[in-house]
């Protein structure tokens, strides 16, 4: 994966000089461990700042919403799907992008390793395989597989399922993954439990809607927390509106959301959320057939009415 | 899918019940009513995702 | 000033006994990282914590806040009256806040405090409150400190401040609410052996270890305008998300939102904090917002901390250097190369 950066700026460049696009979406070099940020590049001279490796967990279908230029980006496998349901939701038109579609073998999460070490990691250097961490007094080399992201150990669509160019050859899908193991947990405890699993969950929650801007797929003009007239949810700490705000916004995200990760890695307080995204997707799943962002051809259940949708819940 | 949802996260399953009335099924609508005032009244007075006044500071 | 030294067999004991006379407030690990908390009865604060991940902030300025309650009732003579909730502000003790968390304080105060208007909530909390802070001996990579105005050991906004020790720790009482808090907690054995040479010399290797730097010599005398149309706005605000978490995590920010919530025939007026990343931050009642895109409220955030607040209160940044934005921005916006970017702007 460490290689891709070649032909991704290889790419990029051959676009810019070539007029394709106005600008391409990518990364570049963090100022802190294990970071990268997310940059435009406007002139062909200006790739050699790109960069790709394990730390480029961020969703850049986040910036594509509502623009107006012709764009080059950079899609893992779950940008992608983010990518394909920003069509279908007409917030940006296939020919305004150019996808450099990215095979991804899982994102780093930093606060995980961070834990694994005993003073604040100075340095991290990645190899295919390895993670190697130093800091004062300390250093260590750690198994990359077990310090993926949480959604990137259990995804199963790692390669790009729209592309305009591909960075490198598709690497196989992970198969035998369970994915709703943790949904499943919760499912099975008494209404009891699950209430104060979520209160706990909540708990350390501060509003500050990191989880919500991170998220790709929440554009809305004006959020539904944001609105006044009628106020749908208060906005201070008080924890009956803590649940309503997160259980509301993933039920927005129902049949959309790609689980990407970005809620999670944007929340300050290191809040696991997809626990909620995760549920919509296994019921969309089982009610639906349903994937989100899987292919622009077809809409989504909560967008049409089909003759045979699930209704046995209804009296 | 939100019946689901709100059941997972802790209201009892019970609480919250979907039913399709024409305004023509007087009966039906009667009927579903009086049902589900019992049901829900049996399960008692609902404690927890209820807002009072904001619990802050 | 007094030098005590307290021993780590008096320690766990003299807060026990300063609670006696103040509620206590310390770093209260949770999860993987540590906040501020009010300390439960024998409940230490966490003092190996480098730094927590939310500001102390919130100790005395609380996230939601409750201001005014009132009547909708018309049967009550004093319907539709905002009356102030009566609100007690004990003696409160806040134990190992960081020098930088400290000077945050008094960063803020200027806002909160003036002498046309004080705000009765914040002025009181804050006057009501100790504060024992914790040198640092091992500061960050994302610690920037000591060209923000503080540093490891710096003193401004504290009452007491405490240095590790192999033995416990050496306190520098500094003021008259340090010396008192001193005494309720039974620490009152004065330090030999040459206490300020020590300190002194902690101090400096506390401030070598301080490798992140920032420049803001040419801040003050930038002109406003030229700033603000500078062309690497652009550049910085593309990868922000307007999340609002260094709003969140900053000790120095201060602003906040009001709201009233009622349920049936009566309700309250609160506040809550606010971040000027929310495109609602601005938004006018007309429907107009004057910074509706996200370049102009990443452009604010940064002129406010490093150029207006500049200009205005003549008290250097609006920043102490804690790092936590650095460290917790999701998308890596760094206010170290901004404030860099700013100070050496020329207009070409």
């Amino acid at each position: 994966m460490l290689s891709y950066i070649d032909k991704i700026k290889e790419i990029s460049r051959r676009l810019l000089s070539e007029s394709k696009v106005e600008l391409v979406i990518g990364f570049r070099k963090g100022s802190v461990v294990m970071m990268n940020e997310p940059c435009f590049v406007r002139r062909p001279e200006d790739v050699g700042q790109l960069v790709w490796d394990g730390n480029c967990g961020i969703n850049l279908a986040n910036y594509l919403t509502d623009r107006k230029e012709k764009i080059g980006v950079i899609a893992k496998g779950c940008d992608s799907r983010n990518i394909v349901t920003h069509i279908i939701e007409n917030k940006i038109r296939r020919d305004q992008v150019v996808i450099i579609g990215v095979p991804c073998q899982g994102m780093i999460d930093r606060r995980k390793v961070q834990a694994l070490a005993e003073s604040e990691i100075r340095q991290a250097i990645e190899t295919e395989d390895s993670l190697r961490i130093k800091g004062d007094g300390f250093e260590k080399t750690l198994d990359k597989k077990e310090m993926l992201q949480q959604n990137c150990a259990i995804c199963i669509h790692r390669n790009p399922v729209i592309y305009d160019e591909l960075a490198a050859d598709e690497v196989p899908e992970q198969s035998g993954v369970d994915r709703y193991e943790d949904v499943r947990r919760i499912e099975a405890m008494s209404a009891d439990a699950k209430w104060d699993f979520f209160e706990d969950l909540l708990s350390t929650c501060i509003r500050c809607y990191a989880c919500r801007n991170a998220c790709p797929l929440c554009y809305c003009p004006t959020c539904f927390v944001d609105e006044s007239q009628p106020q749908w949810v208060g906005k201070s700490q008080d924890p009956v509106d803590i649940r309503t705000f997160h259980f509301l916004r993933a039920y927005h995200c129902a049949g959309r959301c790609t689980d990407c990760g970005a809620c999670e890695r944007a929340c300050p307080m290191g809040i696991k959320v997809r626990v909620l995204t995760k549920k919509l997707e296994k019921d969309c799943l089982e009610l639906f057939d349903w994937e989100a962002g899987m292919t622009p051809d077809k809409r989504p259940p909560l967008d049409t009415y089909q003759a045979n949708d699930p209704d046995e819940f209804i009296k | 899918m939100f019946k689901n949802l709100i059941e997972y996260m802790g209201i009892e399953p019970g609480r919250l019940q979907f039913s399709w009335i024409s305004s023509a099924e007087s009966t039906k609508f009667v009927e579903v009513v009086t049902a589900v005032t019992d049901e829900i009244k049996a399960l008692g007075p609902h404690e927890n995702f209820v807002k009072k006044e904001a619990r802050v500071a | 000033m007094t030098f005590i030294k307290i021993d780590k067999k008096d320690w766990e004991k003299g807060l026990e006994r300063a609670s006696q006379r103040y509620g206590l407030f310390g770093p209260v690990r949770q999860e993987q990282y540590c906040v501020f908390k009010a300390l439960t009865a024998g409940e230490l604060p966490d003092m190996a914590v480098q730094n927590t991940r939310l500001s102390p902030r919130s100790v005395v300025y609380p996230q939601s806040e409750k201001m005014f309650a009132f009547s909708l009732d018309e049967n009550q003579t004093d319907h539709h009256i905002l009356k102030e909730i009566d609100k007690a502000y004990p003696a409160r003790a806040v134990v190992g806040l960081r020098p930088c968390d400290a000077r945050a304080f008094l960063l803020v105060r200027p806002n909160f405090d003036t002498p046309e208007y004080k705000d009765p909530y914040w002025v009181r909390s804050y006057e009501s409150t100790t504060f024992v802070g914790h040198a640092c001996s091992g500061p960050c990579s994302t610690c920037f400190c000591t060209s923000a105005g503080c540093g490891p050991f710096h003193e401004h906004g504290l009452d007491v401040l405490l240095a590790d020790t192999e033995e416990g720790y050496l306190a520098k009482v500094l003021t008259e609410k340090g010396e008192a808090f001193m005494a309720a907690a039974g620490w009152e054995t004065e330090a030999d052996a040459a206490p300020d040479d020590r300190m002194a010399a902690m101090k400096a290797a506390a401030e070598s270890k301080v490798t992140a730097k920032v420049s803001t010599d040419r801040l003050k005398e930038q002109d406003t305008t030229d700033l603000f149309e500078a062309p690497f706005w652009e550049d910085v605000g593309f990868s922000c998300i307007n999340c609002g978490t260094c709003t969140y995590v900053c000790p120095t920010c201060w602003c906040f939102d009001i709201q009233d919530e009622t349920r049936g025939l009566s309700g309250i007026r609160m506040r809550n904090w606010d971040s000027c990343m929310y495109s609602l931050f601005t938004l006018h009642g007309s429907g107009h917002n004057p910074r509706n895109t996200k370049t102009q409220r990443v452009r604010q955030r940064f002129m406010h901390k490093l150029k207006y607040y500049v200009d205005r209160y003549q008290n250097g940044i609006q920043c102490v250097g804690c790092g936590r934005c650095i460290q917790f921005c999701p998308v890596n916006i760094d206010i170290r190369r901004v404030c860099d970017l700013m100070n050496r702007f020329e207009v070409s």
